[in-house]
């Protein structure tokens, strides 16, 4: 298994075009291994958190898949030959999820019990209330306010390229976009596939 | 000097001279010098060896341990205790060692607490004032009113000027505080003619500790109160417990009269009297008799028992091989040489294991002819050496304070005694058990190595052994007894604390950073050194695989290690998690 080819990991977009700069720690033995005590395993937690959304912030990924994240470089330094263990994965991902790590993660459909490995988690590198804060700031910026765009506009679009929130998970998408609706800075309409958003 | 300093060993027992052996030890024994108590020696263990009796004090072992050399002791005597008073053994000093002193019986040195001074050469302290602690009651409303300072019961008259009541205000008759200052007066007197008396002084100076006992109604005050809270009497004449800390203030407590200071040159002491507060005199009084009758000080360094085969040779033909032996040279006179050793040897062997007693009279003999065996088989280059030598070493350095249970009053006194006994065991630096340990060594570990140094005399049961070694801490042994977590338990010198443990892991650890590893590494060796086996901190250490476990784990629950679980096992780190690395 340590042998494992490290570069399998579909989550790596080719598109990337400087490799992530993993932190230093990311080369301390220790740091894949479960710390037993108490005080050293919330460390280890919180640079594992940082780890993760910053490599998913630098590789634009949205939703991780824990059982193809455990191959790539992420949980696996093949250089060190160590990596993070599904259970250690799974319970960085759960402290993620928790009130005391930021809630930085979202298990998707349900709360990762399920031990299929088929389990996939948003990343939070931004949390649903500031990617709407984003949008928000990028409608105003754009003077699109009052314009209808619809969602596939919006991440998939030329004019978002340059934008962080482009190529974003549809869903998050709309988990964000339901916020800016409660604050009733946007109003959402249209079908199932063809949803459009109005921005006030 | 019939009193005189002694020295202790490591653990606070008295250290033995050549040849001495333990007889008995009692604890709660107080000492007299003649009628007086002598401050600071009123709490302390009592040893009884084959050449001394030593008093060694509970509170300040260090300061108060003296000694009285049985061969200066003309005779012993025995007080069977009365009611409040405990038994006694008094020592009675030679003649010739108290030549400047006072013919007995001619002034009795009484010191009551009326005042009266004795002349004599040392100074007595009386007891306590008793007019700070008397009374009178007011016949009105029944408090207890303090008999003014200075009323003296002879001379007052009905002009003596009497305070009022405190609590009414009304004035007392004469006659009636008359009476209860010539009650008090009496009271006083006759508690310190019996100076016998030390229940009360050693039961009181144990709540001193905590409480100020009010003397009149009982009220047990704080420390620092100068009055008692509920009745106002003054507590001044209770010592303050504070005081006990400034070993110079002393002060009597006791109703019985005690020195002021004791000198150990003094030559005139008259007698030293033992008080056994919590009983064994009987058995303290028996024993001393036999080793008085013994007098085992005269072996030491008198000429060795006539040898038999020497009486032996004294008439027949041996006598002219002897002389053969100074002439005979060469290899005949060496095999000559080795024959006649041989046939010592085994005289020696012969009579000892005749009958018990004479083992035990032969007992160092014996002891250097299984040495000197063990010596020979060493050179034989037989396996296990260092363990023999381990035993033989400690059979001959241990017998004489071996604690076994019949020197001992009760069960608890031996399991204090023998705590001392595995403390001494401990840091004997000519054994080095701790050293050669990587000073610690686990308690099983321990136990099996004092008993094989009792060899087979005497055994210790693990119970006993354990409760023993609990006792260090309360006893201020310089040993520890430590739990880990997994619930080892581990022996330890007490300076060796987890801090000075973690220090020395981390130093080096500290170390891996300035030396490149063997192996190149894929991380930054620099930055973050080297995790480390615990193998390898076994050997660095020289500390026992469990033991080292457990020290490492307990520096990881600290958080100053942390672990690396590889596939080779688990290596353990300085903390870079929680701590970020120096930047190199």
């Amino acid at each position: 298994m340590a042998q494992a080819a490290p570069q399998t990991g579909a989550l790596e977009p080719p598109s990337t075009a400087t490799p992530f700069q993993f932190p230093g720690y990311y080369s301390f033995p220790p740091f894949f291994t479960a710390q037993p005590n108490l005080v050293t395993r919330a460390a280890q937690h919180q640079k594992w958190s940082l780890l993760i959304q910053a490599y998913c912030r630098h590789n634009r990924i949205f939703v991780l898949s824990l059982i193809d994240a455990l191959n790539s470089p992420l949980f696996h330094n093949a250089a060190l030959n160590r990596r993070l263990s599904l259970n250690d994965a799974r319970e960085v991902l759960n402290w993620m999820a928790s009130e005391p790590g930021g809630n930085r993660a979202e298990w998707i459909g349900g709360t990762g019990k399920a031990k299929t490995g088929a389990e996939k988690v948003w990343v939070y590198w931004r949390r649903p209330e500031e990617w709407a804060s984003v949008l928000e700031g990028w409608v105003d910026g754009t003077g699109q306010k009052g314009s209808v765009l619809t969602l596939w506009e919006l991440v998939e679009g030329e004019a978002t390229a340059s934008q962080e929130f482009h190529g974003m998970d549809m869903d998050l998408l709309q988990k964000s976009l339901q916020v800016l609706v409660k604050r009733g800075k946007a109003q959402i309409f249209g079908q199932e596939d063809s949803l459009g958003v109005k921005f006030f | 000097m019939f009193l005189h300093q002694i020295d202790l060993t490591t653990a606070l027992r008295p250290y033995l001279l050549p040849g001495e052996a333990l007889i008995f030890v009692q604890d709660g024994v107080g000492l007299y010098e003649g009628k007086y108590k002598i401050p600071q020696y009123q709490n302390g263990h009592a040893y009884l060896t084959s050449h001394r009796v030593c008093y060694v004090d509970n509170e300040d072992p260090r300061q108060n341990a003296v000694g009285v050399d049985l061969k200066d002791v003309e005779k012993t005597e025995f007080y069977a205790g009365f009611l409040k008073s405990s038994g006694k053994v008094t020592l009675t000093p030679a003649a010739n060692k108290r030549g400047s002193m006072q013919p007995r019986g001619q002034s009795p040195q009484i010191a009551t607490g009326a005042g009266r001074r004795e002349s004599s050469s040392h100074s007595v302290a009386p007891s306590p004032a008793p007019r700070t602690s008397a009374t009178w009651v007011c016949v009105i409303c029944t408090f207890s009113n303090l008999i003014p300072q200075g009323f003296d019961p002879a001379s007052a008259n009905s002009r003596t000027y009497l305070p009022p009541c405190e609590s009414c205000g009304i004035k007392p008759e004469l006659i009636h505080v008359v009476k209860a200052a010539i009650q008090a007066y009496r009271q006083s007197a006759a508690s310190s003619d019996q100076s016998n008396d030390v229940q009360s002084p050693s039961s009181n100076t144990k709540k001193q500790t905590t409480k100020i006992i009010c003397p009149r109604c009982t009220f047990a005050n704080h420390l620092s109160m100068r009055q008692c809270e509920i009745c106002d009497t003054s507590l001044a004449t209770a010592p303050d417990p504070r005081l006990d800390l400034t070993r110079h203030e002393i002060r009597a407590a006791s109703p019985g009269p005690a020195l002021v200071n004791l000198s150990l040159n003094d030559e005139s002491i008259k007698c030293i009297k033992l008080s056994f507060r919590v009983g064994g005199e009987k058995v303290f009084f028996e024993r001393i008799n036999t080793a008085m009758q013994q007098r085992k000080w005269l072996l030491h360094g008198a000429p060795p028992i006539p040898q038999p085969n020497e009486q032996s040779a004294n008439g027949d033909n041996s006598s002219a091989s002897d002389q053969k032996v100074r002439k005979l040279v060469g290899i005949a006179g060496l095999e000559l040489r080795e024959q006649t050793q041989r046939k010592n040897n085994e005289l020696i062997i012969g009579n000892a294991f005749e009958d018990l007693e004479a083992l035990i009279t032969s007992a160092k003999d014996i002891i250097a002819l299984a040495e000197s065996f063990s010596s020979t088989a060493k050179a034989d280059g037989s396996v296990s050496a260092e363990a023999d030598s381990l035993v033989s070493q400690s059979v001959s350095q241990s017998l004489g304070l071996i604690t076994t249970k019949d020197m001992l009053g009760s069960d608890s006194l031996y399991i204090s005694e023998l705590s001392r006994n595995l403390a001494e065991f401990l840091t004997d630096d000519t054994k080095g058990v701790l050293k050669k340990e990587g000073g610690i060594i686990s308690l099983v570990d321990l136990w099996s190595v004092f008993n094989q140094a009792r060899n087979g005399v005497e055994l210790v049961s693990p119970v006993d052994f354990e409760h023993a070694a609990r006792m260090w801490e309360q006893l201020k042994l310089p040993v520890r007894l430590r739990r880990f977590k997994s619930g080892l338990l581990v022996v330890q010198g007490s300076d060796r604390t987890d801090e000075k443990t973690i220090a020395s892991i981390m130093s080096w650890l500290k170390d891996l950073h300035e030396f490149p590893p063997e192996e190149p590494v894929p991380w930054d060796w620099r930055t973050y050194g080297r995790g480390v086996t615990v193998q390898e901190t076994a050997v660095r250490f020289g500390w026992s695989m469990g033991v080292t476990t457990e020290e490492l784990e307990m520096a990881e629950e600290k958080g100053v290690l942390c672990r690396d679980q590889g596939l080779d096992g688990i290596r353990f780190w300085e903390n870079f998690i929680t701590e970020d690395p120096p930047q190199v």
